[in-house]
């Protein structure tokens, strides 16, 4: 008995500075941020209270919804990009002979470079005068196809996801390896000696062992997608005519470019709602499908 | 998973380390600072590596060097993030004691929210050196009912110049516009032969509304609209004559006067783009002059010949004026008292007195400043455009007058026409915007 407490006493020793460090720079500063939402407030003036009006504006605002709209789009491009990729890789990928070693490392080559420097490259690659999209384009015949990618419309979300997906591959491939990895060789050998071979070991064994890593997996990458800020600010800047705006580069225009502390607050406020509805959302979705038999 | 929390323990044992570390570090400094008769903290943009940057830091490194018993600590930003990091510091309270601006709204806010004090006393103590500054040099940084002077611009902002490739006009035959018609016509022409007519990178937005919008706008309403414009004394953004000024700009969208492409190149890849000759035209500011004297070559610089945008005959305003005004200066925390203040002055003084500013224009850049240069000294395309800005009038650029929201917007908006937006929207969004800023005061 005494031993766990003292243990317990250890633990909680040890979570303490940690705790302490996020309370400090996370916890308190969401909450003051919030409260900053209710100031007409540009930075260098005193704060004056207006009460609900900068959410009023925020939800208001079409360029808002826009933004969220976007920031969707990235979710999406990001969950049913980056985590099928990343688990298709890894089950192909499982073994450790020098091939697999070098794509594995290639695949994670993405993530070690500076999201900064994934901009800079990817907006050279979409470059309407000598980008290699519209260059390889042109060799196969499909001039019709060439366009400015980042600064049309029609396309530019999309355009600007595709280096998000491919920036991001990588951490998800480690932790599905380090999955099926985990899984008890007992189990496939049992497996494999009542017959299940190929696709079915694959649906019965392999995917439901793995299944709470799939559901983390997806929780990091909904939220990682409501962050995505560098790449497209780097490659877009939100443009042109906000057309690529995401919801964090709204709350930083809104704040850092016009000056207005108080709304970006309240905008960032908003962020992290959308943030906790979604990744609910996604938690009743997933635990609905596990009761069902995991879903498969 | 073990492993990651172990790993992040330690980590958070570093930052912990780390910043005792700092605040070590920091009561060293306080501690040496006693010895020395002051400490200056000064703040600039002047980050890059082109000559204008390495000028100026080289004036800072002087200074300190010739004064021992005042102890400059400078602090380099590069442009692009500039205004955003001072806007946060001063947030915080921690602004530095000398510190670079923007002339116009930015400087404006500084002075609403009392954070920088005059450096009327420079003037007095330097008459000569006061009076030697361009019209309206002074004047962008005069506040208040004394008429107090809070800044010495150390440069010119003028942000109009139409560069133009002389082989590709013989070549093809075109003389340089001076009206729109003119204009149009030659962009037809560029057109017709497969050339671009004009090189834009409007990757960052504002680079349509502070190069070409601007000029535009001034001939198409006048400066004195714009002016009651700014102040919603009389003039909306949402008045015909403004609506027709987005129209000309139109009209240049429609004409395919620009690459394809324009809002997701930047500047500098235009610059590149025109250098290269694969554009007719490119109007841009002065930091063009600046960067084209660095990069490119001699045969390449003297084929580009600089002049002002064409004249619009049915406008209100002047011809043969180029956007532009004082350009950034130095200021003064409010905070700064006693030795500090002395040394930022003496500071503020050694950036922007007569060797500062002749020394910045034979960095190939504009300055504020009555100086004169040697020829030989800078580069044949600069000599033409810091003759050219003499011989001409200042108009408003847009985005110093406007406030930062409503400059916003009509950078959106800019980017909005080009990809087929509506004019009235636009000039529906501008007026929203600055009415908003307004109230705000």
């Amino acid at each position: 008995m005494q031993d766990i407490l003292k243990a317990k006493h250890w633990i909680i020793i040890s979570l303490l500075p940690a705790l302490l460090l996020y309370t400090f720079i996370v916890i308190v500063p969401i909450f003051w941020s919030s409260y900053y939402g209710f100031f007409k407030w540009s930075g260098m003036n005193e704060p004056s209270f207006i009460g609900w009006a900068n959410y009023l504006e925020v939800v208001n605002d079409p360029i808002f919804w826009r933004a969220l709209k976007n920031n969707m789009i990235i979710v999406v491009a990001s969950v049913f990009g980056q985590v099928p990729i990343a688990l298709l890789l890894a089950l192909m990928l499982r073994q450790t002979t020098l091939f697999q070693r070098f794509v594995r490392s290639a695949v994670f080559l993405p993530t070690v470079i500076s999201t900064v420097v994934v901009g800079l490259i990817w907006g050279y690659i979409y470059n309407p005068e000598f980008g290699i999209v519209n260059a390889l384009l042109e060799m196969i015949g499909l001039e019709s196809w060439t366009r400015a990618w980042l600064s049309d419309p029609d396309v530019n979300m999309y355009a600007v996801s595709i280096p998000i997906i491919w920036n991001y591959i990588g951490p998800y491939l480690i932790i599905f390896i380090a999955a099926i990895q985990n899984i008890p060789t007992e189990i496939e050998d049992a497996a494999k000696m009542d017959g299940a071979n190929g696709f079915r070991k694959l649906f019965y064994i392999t995917l439901p062992m793995m299944w709470t890593t799939i559901k983390v997996a997806v929780v990091l990458c909904i939220s990682g997608s409501l962050k995505a800020f560098d790449q497209v600010f780097v490659m877009t800047g939100g443009g042109p005519a906000q057309s690529t705006e995401l919801l964090a580069t709204y709350m930083y225009n809104n704040t850092f470019m016009t000056y207005r502390y108080g709304y970006g607050s309240a905008v960032s406020t908003m962020i992290i709602i959308v943030s906790l509805i979604l990744i609910l959302i996604s938690q009743i979705l997933m635990k609905r499908k596990e009761e069902k038999g995991m879903g498969i | 998973m073990r492993n990651n929390n172990l790993f992040l323990f330690l980590m958070v044992l570093i930052s912990i380390w780390l910043t005792a570390c700092n605040s070590d570090q920091a009561e060293n400094t306080a501690s040496t600072e006693e010895s020395a008769e002051a400490t200056v903290t000064i703040w600039h943009n002047f980050a890059g590596d082109d000559l204008r940057a390495r000028t100026v830091r080289d004036l800072i490194d002087q200074f300190d060097e010739e004064n021992p018993n005042i102890s400059v600590e400078s602090e380099a930003i590069p442009v692009d993030g500039y205004r955003q990091r001072i806007s946060t510091v001063a947030a915080a309270q921690e602004l530095p004691d000398v510190f670079f601006t923007y002339a116009g709204s930015f400087t404006d806010q500084f002075y609403d929210g009392g954070l920088i004090q005059p450096i009327t006393p420079l003037m007095e103590e330097h008459s000569d050196w006061a009076d030697s500054f361009l019209p309206t040099g002074l004047e962008a940084y005069e506040y208040g009912d004394n008429g107090d002077i809070y800044s010495a611009p150390v440069g010119m902002s003028s942000t109009s110049y139409l560069f133009y490739n002389k082989q590709l006009f013989e070549a093809n035959g075109v003389e340089v516009p001076e009206t729109w018609d003119q204009f149009l016509d030659v962009i037809h022409t560029f057109n017709d032969q497969d050339i671009t007519p004009i090189a834009i990178g409007n990757q960052a937005p504002w680079v349509a509304q502070s190069t070409t919008f601007g000029a535009i706008a001034d001939r198409v309403t006048g400066t004195e609209w714009f002016m009651k414009a700014v102040e919603q004394d009389g003039a909306s953004f949402t008045d015909p004559v403004f609506i027709e000024a987005l129209g000309y700009f139109k009209q240049l969208v429609d004409a395919d006067a620009y690459q394809e492409g324009a809002n997701s190149i930047d500047n500098t890849q235009a610059e590149q783009y025109f250098a290269q000759g694969k554009a007719a035209m490119m109007i841009n500011g002065s930091w063009t002059v600046s960067s084209l004297a660095a990069s490119a070559s001699e045969d390449v610089i003297e084929n580009i010949g600089v002049t002002v945008v064409p004249s619009i005959e049915d406008g209100e305003g002047r011809a043969n004026t180029i956007t532009g005004g004082p350009g950034g200066g130095f200021v003064l925390n409010s905070e700064a008292e006693g030795n500090v203040k002395e040394a930022g002055l003496e500071l503020i003084y050694a950036l922007s007195n007569e060797e500062a500013q002749k020394a910045i224009a034979e960095s190939d850049s504009m300055v504020m400043y009555d100086v004169d240069i040697d020829r030989e000294n800078v580069s044949p395309l600069y000599y033409e455009a810091f003759n050219l800005v003499r011989s001409v009038e200042f108009a408003p650029v847009y985005d110093l007058y406007l406030s930062a929201a409503a400059g916003e917007a009509i950078n959106n908006g800019l980017q909005e026409i080009m990809l087929g937006g509506e004019l009235e929207t636009v000039a529906e969004k501008v007026q929203q915007a600055q009415v908003q800023s307004l109230e705000e005061e």
